[in-house]
């Protein structure tokens, strides 16, 4: 005992107060002649305004042509528009007290600004100018594509790029879903020409969907969004679908080489997605399993063993499939008997209905942690992506809790089963072959990458 | 411009436990945070990464809570909980939903009174810290780049300048009788502050406050100890190699102003002139224009910080990734060619008033969610720092005004009596050379 003094308060822990109920957010909800959608909701905690245009069109859209265009259109089009030269951008935005992010992922593009409130006029007229006017001048466009290469190469030097790439091309197989970046050699023969033509097919009002969360009037808001983007301009939007296709049976390994002091593993399988009717009862499964650190993964590899800083389990919801996986990076010596604990875990969970301590407690986790979610502007904003572009019912945010709360162990046990994977799990394995190949093939016959991809 | 008042209250219990309560009820959320007045600079000699690696023995368990006990309770309540170890604190923190705050102040209470720890936690969070070293420092491109690299460079004490992560000789060395001494000379409730921010009522919250840490005693604190550095005649210089990336990179660090003392406002404004994204010199000059840099990027002890965060020798420090066709030294001499203008031409005031906007919108955003985008973290943070430090807490109202007063003919002078070469230290992070072996992990430093 380190101590300082007898204690003279309860020895057990106080129980819980009455609970002050969340209060959900209004949405107001419009879609503009020109087919963009909005979704707005007031939010005062700062007097800052949040704005993110989405267009559903992301890297999975061109994987098969080049992943890389859609991804390096995010980054050229904050280099200049028709009336703003870069360093204008970059000035008029610390005007408004803004930060700026254009990104792209397997099946959105976005532009983000977040700001002073008092200039949401300002604001909106520079995501609109962005979305419409990009210049893609030669030499931004040049400047940009050589900073993505130099990164590329510092990507290809990182054991968590390298264990991420490499699961999903064994999860998702053909589909475009399976890359997660380009090649230095796709990189080196875009034109500038690709990228305005993604731009054009692309970001356009049919295809776009406009959230803005802060500290606004929604009714004055509407009518600056209305005067700021009713004129623009529509046009067919583009599809996206690709079958998936399961990814076969029993457990595989691939190593992928790395002369590093630690292992990366990765195991999981394809699973599923916010649409899937058994999503809640996934998210609680796992809760348990591994997706907080009172978990079963963090008290059995971390707090006994040791064996890791940081293990967890995820489900990864993308909008037309899902994946999920178990994570741990540890020190060569102990690969197999960590693997052995991650099998012996997964195994548990679809054997045995989980005790009714760990349902309550994971239920309220997951319960508090999404309240928690939604108490700040970038929080809300978050949420009501997910629920406005992966199409969930309007009252997903207000029935959450109630679902997770309806849930029975014998239901997580059934969720278990068909959503993690044991005897046909992928495992992924990045480190260094000469020290853990002999611990590798205890799982089953591996398959090797040099990593000298280009 | 906006103005956002916080209603900040404070008491002080018998035993000298500070506690800070900053009421909002816009969401039935509590962030509780318990902060010490010790981090890795004051860590004993030949304990290198013994702060950080008490924070990880104060989650394993205490008098009447086991061993993971404390993070079942916090999760089973709906809620997250976390630690940190800096320079100049460690802080412990839960964001719950309001209900929960009994519970929280219980077992915070708990451990500040009395920790219960083994051999066998010692033995399992040593080798946790290890992978934590491993996964952060030693297998990926640009570990402790340059947290880690510049600090032994740029000073002289001890203190100041040691792994904070931590040698594993040094861990391996460390045994309960550490833990012991540590925790009875820092943990104390008068080396503390207690915050409580969001929906928390600050009469409940004092009453509480009293109710659980009332009965811990306060310590003899240990003389505050003089970290402060010797004058420095010239540049220094160091290099580590890098065993995995193929780019360089360079971290450039300059001596802050003390803390409260003359130009320290003025020195977080210039931060922003230089670093502050795309928008700011140093990226405009060397990756947009020159086109040298990949990227470049800055801030107070790394891009980590504010320089509210550190209460001793503290560098602003800029990191540059480059083309490998140019050189380190054409590079620093580009990064000059920004740092001559900033001396010689008195900045306009158009940039200084986008400066200032920017900055009191990214106060917001820090008040509202740091950390991971946890509700009132930032807002936590701030106050326990503006308390151990100044103790004043209600520097949270002022901040941004006293930073907003700034004068251009201010920005130039502070620069020209901080931005100078003998005030600096360059720590040049290199690829290996293509045949080395990669076994082992070179952090030679070079003076």
């Amino acid at each position: 005992m380190t101590g300082h003094a007898p204690t003279a308060v309860p020895v057990a822990p106080p129980a819980l107060g009455p609970e002050r109920a969340v209060e959900w957010p209004v949405r107001t909800l419009r879609t503009l002649a020109n087919g963009m959608q909005v979704v707005l909701a007031e939010h005062r905690t700062v007097p800052k305004i949040g704005i993110e245009l989405f267009f559903c069109s992301g890297n999975g859209l061109v994987a098969r042509r080049s992943l890389g265009i859609s991804e390096l259109c995010s980054r050229v089009i904050r280099t200049g528009t028709a009336a703003r030269t870069s360093r204008q951008i970059e000035e008029d935005l610390r005007r408004m007290g803004a930060s700026l992010s254009t990104m792209s992922n397997p099946d959105y593009s976005a532009i983000a600004v977040s700001g002073l409130s008092e200039f949401a006029e300002g604001i909106l007229a520079m995501i609109a100018d962005l979305a419409q006017n990009a210049s893609f001048l030669p030499n931004e466009f040049e400047r940009e594509r050589r900073q993505r290469l130099e990164e590329l190469k510092i990507e290809r030097t990182t054991p968590g790029f390298l264990s991420n790439e490499c699961f999903r091309r064994v999860i998702f197989g053909d589909h475009p879903y399976a890359i997660i970046a380009p090649s230095e050699s796709q990189l080196k023969s875009y034109s500038v020409q690709n990228l305005k033509s993604f731009y054009r097919e692309n970001y356009i009002p049919s295809n776009a969907l406009l959230i803005a969360v802060g500290d606004f009037s929604s009714a004055e808001m509407l009518g600056l969004i209305e005067k700021t983007f009713g004129s623009w301009k529509s046009a067919a939007a583009p599809l996206f679908a690709a079958d998936i296709k399961s990814s076969g049976h029993g457990r595989t390994v691939d190593l992928v080489q790395f002369p590093g002091v630690q292992t990366e593993i990765l195991v999981g399988n394809l699973a599923l997605n916010r649409q899937s009717p058994d999503w809640h009862c996934a998210l609680l499964a796992n809760a348990i399993l591994g997706g907080s650190f009172n978990s079963r993964l963090v008290a059995n590899i971390r707090e006994q063993k040791g064996y890791t800083y940081s293990p967890r389990s995820i489900f990864h919801p993308l909008r037309h499939a899902g994946y999920f996986s178990v994570h741990a990076a540890v020190r060569h010596e102990v690969v197999a008997a960590t693997l052995t604990e991650i099998f012996y875990e997964l195994d548990l969970m679809r054997a045995l209905p989980v005790s009714d301590a760990e349902l309550r407690g994971a239920m309220n986790f997951l319960c508090g942690a999404f309240s928690l979610g939604v108490a700040t502007q970038d929080g809300l904003l978050g949420q009501l992506s997910t629920v406005y572009l992966d199409r969930l019912p309007e009252n997903y945010l207000e029935t959450f809790r109630d679902k997770i709360c309806a849930l029975t162990a014998e239901g997580v046990l059934a969720a278990a089963r068909r959503h993690f994977h044991s005897s046909d799990a992928r495992i992924v394995l990045v480190g260094d072959r000469a020290q853990i190949e002999p611990q590798a093939t205890l799982f089953g016959e591996v398959r090797f990458h040099d990593n000298n991809r280009a | 411009m906006p103005e956002l008042h916080i209603p900040v209250e404070t008491e002080t219990l018998a035993n000298g436990l500070r506690v800070v309560v900053s009421p909002n009820y816009s969401a039935p959320i509590a962030t509780i945070g318990v902060y010490y007045q010790i981090g890795f600079r004051l860590e004993p000699r030949g304990r290198s990464g013994f702060a950080h690696l008490f924070e990880h023995m104060m989650f394993q368990g205490s008098e009447h809570a086991a061993k993971m006990e404390h993070i079942r309770l916090i999760n089973s309540s709906g809620g997250v909980a976390n630690g940190s170890t800096r320079y100049d604190f460690t802080n412990y923190y839960e964001v719950v939903p309001s209900n929960a705050l009994d519970r929280v102040l219980w077992l915070e209470a708990d451990r500040m009174r009395a920790l219960k720890v083994n051999e066998e936690n010692l033995h399992n969070q040593r080798d946790v810290v290890k992978e934590e070293v491993r996964v952060n420092v030693l297998n990926r491109p640009y570990g402790g780049f340059p947290w880690l690299d510049l600090p032994p460079v740029a000073f002289r004490k001890w203190p100041n300048a040691h792994n904070f992560y931590g040698d594993f000789a040094d861990l391996d060395a460390a045994s309960l009788d550490d833990v012991r001494a540590f925790f009875y000379t820092y943990y104390a409730p008068n080396n503390a502050v207690l915050l409580m921010v969001g929906d928390v009522d600050p009469k409940k919250a004092f009453r509480l406050a009293r109710r659980y840490f009332d009965d811990i005693p306060r310590q003899p604190l240990p003389a505050v100890a003089d970290v402060a550095e010797p004058p420095q005649p010239e540049e220094r210089r160091g290099r580590v190699e890098e065993t995995f990336a193929k780019i360089p990179a360079l971290a450039l660090g300059y001596h802050a102003p003390e803390r409260r003392g003359p130009g320290w406002h003025v020195a977080s404004i210039l931060d922003r002139f230089l670093h502050g994204g795309r928008a700011g010199r140093i990226y405009r000059h060397l990756v947009l224009e020159k086109q040298i840099a990949l990227d470049a990027s800055g801030g107070f002890n790394g891009s980590s910080g504010s320089i509210i965060d550190y209460n001793g020798p503290t560098l602003l420090v800029t990191t540059i990734f480059h083309k490998p066709e140019y050189s380190a030294e054409a590079t620093i001499a580009a990064f000059d060619d920004v740092i001559r203008d900033v001396c010689e031409h008195r900045v306009s005031e158009d940039e200084l008033q986008q400066v200032k906007v920017k900055l009191r919108a990214d106060f917001y955003s820090m008040l509202e969610s740091a950390h991971g985008g946890l509700p009132r973290v930032g807002l936590m943070h701030t106050l326990a720092c503006f308390t151990l430090f100044d103790d004043g807490p209600h520097h949270i109202n002022t901040a941004v005004d006293s930073l907003c007063a700034v004068t251009p003919a201010e920005v130039q002078s502070v620069a020209q009596q901080m931005l100078m070469r003998e005030n600096r230290a360059i720590l040049i992070r290199q690829p290996a050379p293509v045949q080395q072996n990669q076994d082992h992990c070179l952090r030679e430093v070079v003076q």
